[in-house]
């Protein structure tokens, strides 16, 4: 489907890592993590997913889809391109959702799981269950993007539109404008709008989804279990999905799972606290 | 300090502020009285008339002679916005009318089949139609939010019942026909409510947590009002109201578009589609703090106004004007009252 940008480091030989961005984040997000895999042996993948920066649709008619199974097929298209047999798959937000995909439905595929936020595979059925108001208020953007009026809006102030985001998200972050710009050029994708419309629209059964991807949205509908070995990391100030013990979600792995929480890290974990994001990669990739 | 000594000093300097808005409108037996209600105080007792298709609750106080101030609430309030206004206006020889808007307290629909439209055509719409069932020709009418726009539908609509207008907010006539123009974000992720009850979630999220929901809007929108949980509940049992969710939600979606409205005020909307501007005298009022919809300088709005009209910045008050300064919402009041 696409003709995906990614950033490679470490040793072609080396295990490989997938660190999959989230929205509305880049590749920056492992800006830090990336070069500390590649230091200690790991061959290191971080694509654009669809919609960001250089990355492309093969197809200029195909649907602009942005929902779970598009992106977790992508991230196994690439690996097939590649010629990558197993890897650890590490991400968070939309990249995060993107890694539980791949694990849960393609496990001989992953070696491991790291996850901010635990198990992020939507429970489409149940998007119109209400959450307790304190947190259905930082959803805002996710609510705006059903109107019209937001995909107006994003279109418009897609850079207004992340710079809150990253501050409500995290609040303990103190990103500068470069850092904020480095990533946020990648927004100006042509398929950007769409993409991110579609995924929020679709997310709660208001858009359809792309017919191809349909026989890998009635696998994720069962809400699949995730078998590999995996640690999950939450944020302490993680603004938008508040920090958990990660007990809701431990009936979703039914492998060994360790979850952490991080002191002051918000919702961009890998670029909030890279050590403590590094370090979980490769307690996977020596296991 | 005694507890009767710090009550003392309240009714002083109620009886002190009393005076001097009474030398100030030229009444100098203003009653001394507490600077505010306790937050227990209910606006009671009710009176019910048939208006329209609505049976309406409202809260009547001062001469039945006087010259009429119809007081308006908005979302997520009720009557008790104007508990500290009601009596200041009624002690100056106004007759007072606080109704329940549609949805709110103990109104109700007389058509238990009737769409529970929130659009702003029916409720400025109830606005005349209670002004008919009480046999008032003309009247002040305040309000904010909501209220604001009622008042601002039924003046433009209805200039020949309208002796003044004060609104929170300045010109509210919404114009649907741009309601798909995004904002800057900044202030779209203050509407979040708005989008939220687009979705059948916002819905079940606002049955379910009506209260929850309404604290947050209250806090967010009026920061520096610190109203204790008494008051906020006073006024929160108006959300019980049977037609609460359906009214709310359909004013939300209606103000963009998204759900149709009632067909008997279509007529009422397609005079209101052009934003027909208020020729009647005037009062306009922003809160500094107001957490939803910043102050402004009126300027944005001037073109609105055709009559007399004054633009005034209230310091210290955030949405919810009357609540939060009632002094200065009934002194505003009655410069209408009395021109």
């Amino acid at each position: 489907m696409l003709n995906i940008a990614y950033f490679e480091a470490g040793p072609a030989d080396g295990p490989v890592v997938m660190l999959m961005h989230g929205f509305p984040y880049d590749i920056h997000s492992y800006v830090d993590v990336a070069p500390m895999l590649a230091a200690q042996g790991c061959r290191v993948i971080v694509p654009y997913l669809r919609g960001y920066g250089p990355t492309r649709f093969r197809d200029a008619g195909a649907p602009r889809s942005g929902e779970q199974a598009a992106v977790g097929a992508d991230m196994m298209a690439l690996m097939d391109a590649l010629g990558i047999k197993r890897a650890v798959f590490a991400g968070y937000d939309w990249g995060g959702r993107a890694a539980c995909v791949g694990a849960a439905l393609w496990p001989e595929r992953c070696i491991g799981l790291v996850c901010g936020n635990s198990y992020l595979i939507q429970d489409i059925a149940n998007a119109m269950a209400p959450q307790r108001p304190e947190r259905e208020v930082a959803l805002w953007y996710q609510y705006y993007f059903q109107l019209e009026r937001g995909r107006a809006g994003l279109a418009a102030n897609g850079r207004e539109i992340a710079r809150i985001l990253w501050t409500q998200w995290s609040p303990n972050w103190s990103f500068d404008d470069a850092c904020f710009e480095r990533t946020a050029m990648a927004h100006d994708n042509p398929d950007y709008v769409d993409v991110v419309i579609h995924s929020y629209r679709h997310r709660f059964g208001l858009a359809a989804g792309d017919p191809q991807y349909a026989h890998i949205q009635r696998r994720l509908a069962a809400l699949p279990p995730i078998s590999v070995p995996t640690i999950t990391l939450d944020g302490a100030g993680d603004g938008v999905a508040p920090a958990t013990d990660g007990t809701a979600s431990a009936s979703k792995f039914t492998g060994r799972r360790i979850h952490r929480v991080i002191p002051r890290a918000g919702h961009n974990l890998p670029q909030e606290a890279p050590e403590a994001f590094t370090a979980a990669v490769m307690e996977l990739v020596k296991a | 300090m005694s507890d009767s000594i710090d009550r003392g000093r309240r009714l002083l300097l109620g009886a002190a502020l009393s005076g001097v808005a009474g030398r100030a409108f030229g009444q100098a037996e203003a009653p001394a009285r507490p600077v505010r209600a306790p937050s227990s105080e209910r606006m009671e007792p009710l009176k019910q008339v048939d208006a329209g298709v609505l049976n309406i609750a409202y809260y009547e106080e001062g001469p039945a002679n006087g010259p009429v101030a119809i007081l308006l609430h908005g979302f997520p309030y009720d009557i008790h916005c104007y508990v500290d206004v009601a009596p200041q206006l009624a002690a100056q020889g106004c007759r007072v009318i606080v109704p329940y808007l549609r949805g709110f307290g103990a109104t109700r629909f007389r058509d238990p089949a009737m769409l529970r439209s929130g659009e702003q055509a029916a409720i400025g719409a109830d606005v005349i139609a209670l002004m008919d069932a009480l046999g008032i020709r003309r009247a002040v009418l305040a309000g904010h939010n909501w209220g604001g726009r009622a008042a601002c539908v039924a003046a433009a609509l209805w200039p020949d019942r309208c002796s003044g207008m004060v609104t929170v907010n300045s010109y509210l006539i919404q114009d649907l026909a741009r309601a798909m123009v995004p904002i800057s974000p900044k202030y779209e992720v203050a509407l979040w409510y708005e989008y939220y009850f687009q979705t059948e979630r916002g819905r079940a999220g606002l049955a379910a947590h009506r209260r929850e929901i309404a604290r947050m809007l209250w806090q967010e929108w009026s920061p520096d009002w610190n109203f204790d949980d008494v008051t906020f509940e006073r006024t929160a049992v108006a959300y019980d109201n049977p037609g609460y969710v359906d009214v709310v939600i359909h004013s939300y979606r209606h103000r963009f578009g998204l759900a149709a409205g009632d067909p008997q005020y279509a007529e009422l909307q397609r005079r209101l589609a052009p934003l027909p501007p208020i020729t009647v005298p005037s009062v306009t009022l922003d809160g500094d703090k107001d957490g939803v919809l910043p102050a402004s300088d009126g300027s944005a709005s001037a073109s609105k106004f055709t009559g007399r009209r004054i633009h005034r910045v209230v310091p210290g008050a955030g949405h919810n004007v009357p609540q939060e300064a009632p002094e200065v919402f009934a002194a505003t009041v009655m410069e209408l009252i009395r021109a």
